[in-house]
């Protein structure tokens, strides 16, 4: 728990309730969490994709100890309602993620929902997944015009540099 | 007092009118060379009298597969970018048609297939050097008018420098009266002025292949620049010169140029060096920076840039035929010459 002000004044009753109550949010985040496992990229509500985004944190790291160890399978089998994702998660997502500590997950900002109820949106995935980029990729071009000048002025510099030293 | 000044007024006048009755005044150069282009213009488009169709076919990043039929000897590329997004207009340079550059006013004359090229490409050489050269070819436009009509200017041969070089040149020969004449920081600063104007107007420069007998025609008033006509045409496989036009005046150019003068954002003429005593008079150069609309530079970079760009460009023989492939490394300005300003 963090200690800030807003946890002072609520008197310690700051975590996130969903759902009907903690059986109802533990059932909720297994099935979103489910989802996300089979399509690896979803889009859920901005609450709920912050909620699930710990769990599926936790699930790669299970993975990661592989099908044989018994606690890993146990809470594989809990934390997925469909049973034909388990080989999924031990045989793509766990060695895709092998040389990874952390960070295996990645939320972006979407919209308010428009026909509803105009609650915050999300997308929540599994970095390293098929679909196109979330986020434009920056590209550097060294040819473009403005580049060649600065590469000029950079040679240039870098003459006159070696001039004076000499 | 009024006696002195009547007698500077007078002597103005028959100093001008004596220039006058030598050579024609700028302007109506000016009229005589675009109206014999014109004329050159509706001559060449009178060779297409039926409409014919041809197949266009695009290439380029969400083209694949588009296919234009456009019209013989009267559709350009730049009636191809208008048929696709306003993005295409906005932003495409150059041309390249059945893989040899191609100027964006210039009528297609048979089926093909097309590239716009912009700025932002993954190989932009060719529409920078063809910016370059555009960039040149407005700042001799803008020294060729700025003078009072008592003034003979006469451009030289555009030299070709690559982009890492700093700066775009065009040698120029001012009239013998100013060869005392250093420019001025405010000088230079109306001569940014009048580009800009022209910049504004957002002209396009209008290709044109001639054979050089119409090119000599139309430079029949400049030594130099006929000279210049023989040596392209000699040059050039086919034996024709390519004119451009951009308003009212006429330049003649190795290569291709860009679309329009709106393309350029950032424009600055940045010095005018004085060269060796040529033998059409004192040599100059006049150098100046400029970026486009798509890739403008913070102020801090182009403080730095436009410093650069005020020492002397060495132009070595070498530079112009480089230009078509990889800029080179061995043109950077020595600097023999300390700037003029400052």
């Amino acid at each position: 728990m963090r200690l800030t002000l807003r946890a002072l004044i609520s008197h310690g009753r700051v975590a996130r309730r969903m759902g009907l109550g903690p059986e109802s949010r533990i059932n909720m985040l297994r099935n979103i969490l489910t989802g996300l496992v089979r399509h690896e990229r979803i889009e859920t509500t901005r609450a709920r994709a912050d909620e699930v985004q710990f769990y599926a944190e936790k699930l790669i790291d299970y993975g990661k100890r592989g099908d044989t160890d018994e606690k890993a399978m146990h809470m594989a089998n809990f934390w997925l309602t469909e049973k034909d994702l388990l080989p999924k998660l031990f045989k793509v997502l766990a060695p895709r993620f092998e040389n990874q500590r952390k960070g295996y997950t990645r939320i972006a900002r979407l919209p308010n929902r428009e026909n509803l109820d105009r609650a915050s949106m999300a997308v929540l995935e599994y970095k390293g997944n098929p679909f196109p980029p979330l986020f434009p990729i920056k590209q550097e071009n060294e040819l473009t015009l403005i580049n060649q000048l600065l590469k000029g002025y950079r040679e240039e510099k870098a003459q006159l540099a070696g001039q004076r030293e000499s | 007092m009024a006696c002195k000044t009547a007698c500077q007024m007078l002597q103005r006048r028959l100093v001008s009118s004596a220039a006058t009755s030598a050579r024609l005044s700028s302007a109506e150069l000016r009229s005589r060379r675009d109206s014999l282009f014109s004329q050159e213009q509706a001559r060449q488009r009178a060779l297409y009298p039926r409409v014919e169709k041809i197949e266009v076919q695009m290439q380029g990043p969400g083209l694949q597969g588009t296919l234009l039929v456009m019209n013989k000897g009267m559709s350009t590329p730049h009636s191809c970018a208008r048929h696709l997004t306003e993005w295409h207009m906005d932003n495409a340079v150059l041309a390249l048609v059945d893989g040899e550059s191609w100027p964006l006013h210039k009528p297609l004359t048979q089926s093909c297939s097309l590239t716009l090229l912009t700025f932002k490409d993954a190989n932009p050489l060719l529409a920078n050097q063809a910016y370059w050269r555009s960039c040149a070819a407005l700042l001799g436009q803008v020294l060729q008018n700025a003078f009072k009509d008592e003034y003979t200017v006469e451009l030289l041969k555009i030299p070709d420098v690559p982009v890492t070089s700093g700066a775009f040149v065009c040698d120029v020969v001012l009239d013998q009266q100013l060869d005392s004449w250093t420019p001025s920081e405010e000088a230079l600063r109306s001569f940014t002025r009048d580009a800009q104007q022209l910049i504004h107007k957002d002209l396009p420069w209008e290709p044109l292949e001639v054979a050089p007998s119409v090119a000599l025609d139309i430079f029949a008033h400049s030594r130099f620049k006929q000279t210049e006509v023989e040596e392209l045409a000699a040059q050039s496989s086919s034996g024709t010169v390519s004119l451009y036009r951009c308003g009212d005046h006429v330049t003649l150019s190795e290569g291709p140029l860009v679309a329009r003068t709106g393309l350029c954002m950032q424009y600055e003429v940045t010095a005018i060096h004085s060269l060796e005593q040529g033998p059409w008079g004192l040599h100059r150069r006049a150098q100046g920076l400029s970026l486009p609309q798509q890739l403008q530079a913070h102020h801090t970079v182009w403080r730095k840039l436009r410093k650069r760009a005020e020492k002397l460009v060495e132009v070595t023989p070498s530079s112009a035929s480089e230009t078509a492939a990889l800029p080179s490394e061995d043109s950077h300005p020595q600097n023999p010459a300390p700037p003029t300003q400052q």
